[in-house]
């Protein structure tokens, strides 16, 4: 290969690329303007015709097998009830769901009716003209069916562009027969935590289980901090006004890193995944995991899991911080995924339709036949349900106030960047002041 | 002969399929990557014309230029590394007895999808109970490293399953190279009384220099642009400790909504790759490529 | 089969060698190649183990540990969890067609560049090389728009040409420095000979680099083999995706069912284990064939 080869290669690329630059600004006009004439067509099934709805979620029938029968019956259901209907699936593991999903919007060609997760991530979408208003639904067939500030996590100016199917909540979990063995009660106080803390390190267990390679886990125990200590709405007025300087939220900061320094979380936390993190606890190593009450099967109803071990497992309220303005029934959590409906469809008053019966049946089946806590409201005096499924299912009841997960609070970047910092915090990396500032920096930057 | 063999017909016959196929499916659309990068995009709603305030952005990216340079520090350690490639290549191919077998099983890592790898290597670096820490306990040591979650030897701790993924592919390629070599020549050389060094540094290395050259050039844009393993075992982290190029721009374009800055990242590395890969061709550039005969 | 029993024989003991060497160097040289080679077959020995376990015991055990009760269940799992089978011949028939698609038609370029002459040689090389460099996810978005506008999209032939364009430049890198080392007598003879520039490729350039294509072939099937992003991006429809797909069966939103994962992955390297075994042969028997005579 000679010399001359990379200058000319670069100067036909060059070229190419005036080429491409030149011709290429087709594709920013084709957003927004074609959905107009489909929005009030009006259902074809209803006339008669056929309708196939392209349907794409995020549970193979491998991993979560429940939620992926679930979504089986209620689509069966539905074509038995529509004949005209005919509902095509996509299945895709999480992440690669999360990529395709962005794929198909950037060349406009989303599925009829997906997942979205809240706010952060749906607001470009909505932006972008991608998802369709829901509040019809909302008004109409699905009037007070929802708990109450569920469906605001998908609002964008006054509109609810999602439907949400998953509510969960973070307690602390923690194995009783440790916590016997010690003489520990579950703790009231953070001073009291904190012994919890000393006496299972004292005696070689690892307090808690935490695997912060996956950042939004670590992100929970801060936000339990934060909101102990500076109350309830300090967390949500930081991302709401772009702003991370309250003392309260350095002060947290600073107590994450003692709990660091406390040894109270298991060795190598920013290196091991949730999974990894997770079987310490399974395996009682660690006496102590922070989770969403998505696992709470995994201590009651899953078969592959020894009921002595189920039997073992309790849960506590992250306790109440000394002279701290949180209230002990504020709860980390929030809604999981939620069903969109694409602006853009073709088939749009039929997909809403049937986002409207499937978070109906959701609703009524999700707890009992999958284990998980829908955003609709669940009668629990009709279903038949584990002791801990309704403890929790009470809690929410009885919640002072649920804070969204800061990492979906905030937009794409700033998310990314609170995973990186909490990481960060955790691994001493960063000192709470500096932690705060970074912080603040990219909440400004606004993306 | 020369008539023959710069027949337009033929030439054209035999390229053009090619070239058609890769201007399509790669320069088309990285092309548009680098349309992409002078964009402000998040690749849902419409795209504005901000012209090189990406690239500016991107120049005074501090957490870049860390991904840039460990991506780099990855391109300098393979290189390096294959050195000892060569040399378990030589031996194999020095007629000892179980080279084919060894010669396989040294390719295995590689059959491998990069999902195994990973899960294989965080089970060895898992801070308690992986066997790497379990050994070292086992021999005294009393506090030994948590190795992916400390910022300061994360990397070295990602280099080592590269280093080891990829042993089995350089060696095939010196292998397949080493024994092209029309054994007379080698023949030759030992009944002049040449002793095995001798052999392998003077005749048979001079004889393979332009394999050596493509594996240098594979080697380095290969960990340039590398991915895969760094992705799936710390992510980049923690706190981008381990970050590379394309994680950094992976988690950009697709965790932060951000396809402008993003496809800006991804040219970028072309042309770092592109400028690479001319500096070693210059450093490595003899004047006439050697030939039997 | 000959050699399996060389090297256990060999071990350690080294017979004597026509140049004089020590027999501790010698001893010391498989000691270190040996040791090498149990490091790099220890994978496939965890992987077997590691589809063996329950989730449990993946992350709790040490890695090379025996599970408490063998797991066969997560590959009865995986066989019913439907469409194994189906991914199966998909990968299989994707990774062939890509691969002898490349394989040609990089030999081809490699020809006309190396041994041929016309101007843009170098300009056209240059082009291929800089394929190489280029990072698959910033191609993703553009890619998928171009297939989706020619109506590729959901459907195998979009994978097809996908892999075999981004493994065209590796595929002419390697084939590249062999090309060059053939001695130009043979090109030479053949043409004296009458023969055309068509039968000269397929009659003596394509047997000769056979040990090479091979090489390359091997690399091709690994790549592809492997290779899921394209796969979820491009392909929607359940039937026409491929054994990639199945291990991302078992990723969940929130957990993920390791051993099921590990029973995938072991049914999915059998066959490119198996078929890499029988092709690497091939490179030394096609070095023997490999007609450097004059």
């Amino acid at each position: 290969m000679k010399r001359k080869t990379f200058s000319a290669s670069m100067l036909l690329l060059a070229l190419t690329l005036v080429l491409v630059a030149c011709g290429g600004g087709s594709k920013s006009n084709t957003d927004g303007t074609n959905s107009t004439a489909s929005g009030d067509e009006g259902s074809k099934a209803s006339s008669g015709e056929k309708v196939t709805i392209k349907m794409m979620h995020l549970w193979p029938d491998g991993s979560n097998s429940a939620q992926n029968k679930l979504v089986k019956q209620i689509i069966g259901e539905y074509e038995q009830a529509n004949p005209n209907v005919k509902i095509d699936t996509e299945v895709l593991e999480n992440e690669q769901y999360k990529n395709k999903i962005k794929v198909l919007s950037a060349s406009n060609s989303l599925p009829d009716v997906g997942f979205t997760w809240a706010a952060g991530f749906l607001e470009p979408y909505v932006k972008g003209n991608m998802f369709a208003p829901l509040d019809d639904l909302l008004q109409g067939d699905l009037k007070d069916k929802f708990v109450s500030g569920t469906t605001e996590a998908y609002a964008v100016d006054g509109k609810t562009y999602a439907l949400p199917v998953e509510l969960n909540i973070v307690p602390v979990y923690y194995n009783k027969e440790i916590f016997a063995k010690y003489n520990l009660k579950t703790p009231q106080t953070y001073e009291e935590f904190k012994n919890i803390i000393k006496t299972l390190n004292d005696n070689k267990v690892t307090p808690i289980a935490l695997g912060s390679k996956d950042a939004w886990t670590g992100s929970f125990w801060y936000m339990y901090l934060a909101d102990r200590i500076g109350g309830p709405d300090v967390q949500d007025q930081a991302v709401a006004s772009n702003t991370f300087s309250d003392p309260n939220l350095i002060q947290a900061a600073k107590e994450a890193q003692e709990l660091v320094k406390s040894n109270a979380f298991v060795k190598g936390f920013n290196g091991l995944s949730n999974d990894e993190a997770k079987s310490e606890f399974m395996n009682e190593k660690a006496a102590m995991y922070a989770m969403g009450t998505w696992e709470v099967p995994n201590y009651t109803t899953n078969p592959d899991i020894p009921q002595e071990f189920k039997d073992k497992i309790g849960f506590f309220k992250f306790p109440a911080y000394d002279g701290g303005k949180g209230n002990i029934n504020d709860w980390v959590g929030g809604v999981g995924v939620g069903l969109f409906v694409s602006e853009n469809s073709k088939v749009k008053e039929d997909a809403k339709k049937f986002v409207s019966f499937f978070v109906k049946r959701w609703g009524e089946l999700s707890v009992t036949d999958a284990g998980i806590i829908p955003g609709t409201k669940v009668d629990t005096s009709s279903v038949k349900l584990p002791q801990m499924f309704i403890d929790v299912l009470n809690e929410l009841n009885n919640a002072n106030k649920v804070i969204l997960y800061l990492d979906v609070q905030m937009k794409p970047v700033a998310s990314e960047e609170h995973h990186n910092l909490i990481q960060a915090l955790l691994g001493n990396a960063v000192t709470p002041e500096e932690f705060a500032k970074k912080q603040e920096d990219v909440l400004k930057a606004g993306k | 002969m020369d008539k023959v063999m710069s027949h337009k017909g033929i030439i054209a016959l035999y390229v053009l399929p090619s070239l058609l196929l890769i201007l399509a499916i790669i320069y088309f659309p990285i092309l548009l990557t680098g349309y992409y990068g002078l964009m402000k995009w998040d690749g849902v709603s419409s795209m504005s014309f901000i012209g090189l305030e990406n690239y500016a952005a991107l120049m005074k990216d501090g957490a870049f230029w860390n991904s840039v340079y460990h991506s780099f520090l990855f391109a300098l350690l393979s290189t390096l590394s294959l050195a000892v490639y060569m040399l378990v290549a030589l031996v194999l191919a020095g007629n000892i007895k179980g080279a084919g077998l060894l010669r396989k099983i040294y390719l295995i890592p590689m059959l491998l999808s990069s999902v195994a790898i990973a899960q294989l290597w965080l089970k060895i670096y898992h801070p308690t109970n992986g066997i790497l820490n379990s050994f070292l306990v086992s021999i005294g040591v009393e506090d030994p490293p948590a190795w992916l979650s400390d910022p300061k030897l994360v990397l070295a701790a990602l280099f080592i399953p590269i280093l080891w993924q990829y042993a089995g592919f350089y060696i095939l390629i010196y292998y397949a190279a080493l024994k092209n070599i029309p054994a007379s020549l080698v023949e030759a050389a030992r009944i002049d009384g040449a002793n095995p060094w001798q052999i392998a540094l003077g005749i048979k290395l001079p004889l393979i220099s332009e394999v050596v050259k493509v594996t240098i050039v594979l080697a380095v844009v290969g960990s340039l642009k590398y991915f895969d393993l760094i992705y799936v075992m710390t992510d980049g982290g923690p706190n981008g400790s381990s970050e590379v190029m394309a994680s950094y721009m992976y988690h950009k374009a697709f965790r932060g909504f951000d396809f402008g800055y993003g496809s800006a990242i991804g040219f970028f590395l072309l042309i770092i790759c592109m400028v690479a890969t001319w500096g070693i061709r210059k450093a490595t550039a003899s004047k006439d490529t050697i030939q039997y005969s | 089969m000959k050699t399996v029993n060389q090297v256990v024989l060999s071990t350690g003991i080294p017979s004597p060698f026509r140049i004089a060497s020590s027999r501790i160097g010698y001893g010391l040289l498989y000691f270190i190649l040996i040791f090498a080679a149990v490091i790099q077959i220890l994978p496939l020995i965890w992987l077997l183990l590691f589809s063996l376990k329950s989730n449990q015991e993946v992350f709790n055990l040490p890695p090379f540990a025996l599970p408490s009760h063998p797991k066969w269940v997560n590959y009865e799992n995986v066989w019913l969890q439907g469409n194994i089978g189906r991914y199966f011949m998909n990968s299989v028939l994707i990774t062939m067609v890509s691969v002898i698609l490349t394989i040609l038609l990089a030999s081809f370029v490699t020809f006309a560049i190396t041994r041929m002459r016309w101007k843009l040689q170098s300009m056209v090389l240059g082009l291929f090389m800089i394929g190489m460099m280029i990072p698959v996810h910033s191609t993703l978005i553009p890619l998928f728009s171009l297939f989706q506008k020619v109506g590729l999209t959901d459907s195998q032939l979009s994978l097809i040409l996908s892999y075999t364009a981004f493994n065209l430049p590796i595929t002419i890198m390697i084939l590249l420095g062999f090309y060059y080392a053939l001695p130009r007598e043979v090109e030479e003879a053949a043409i004296m000979d009458g023969c055309s520039v068509n039968r000269m490729f397929f009659g003596i350039m394509l047997p000769m680099t056979i040990s090479v294509i091979v090489t390359a072939a091997i690399i091709n099937m690994i790549y592809n083999w492997n290779e899921f992003i394209f796969v979820n991006t491009f392909i929607s429809s359940d039937h026409l995706k491929t054994l990639t797909v199945g291990v991302q069966n078992f990723v969940g939103q929130y957990t993920t069912d390791w051993g099921a994962i590990g029973a995938t992955l072991m049914i999915s390297i059998l066959p490119i284990l198996i078929v890499f075994l029988l092709l690497s042969n091939r490179i030394v028997e096609g070095i023997a064939a490999g007609s450097v005579k004059g």
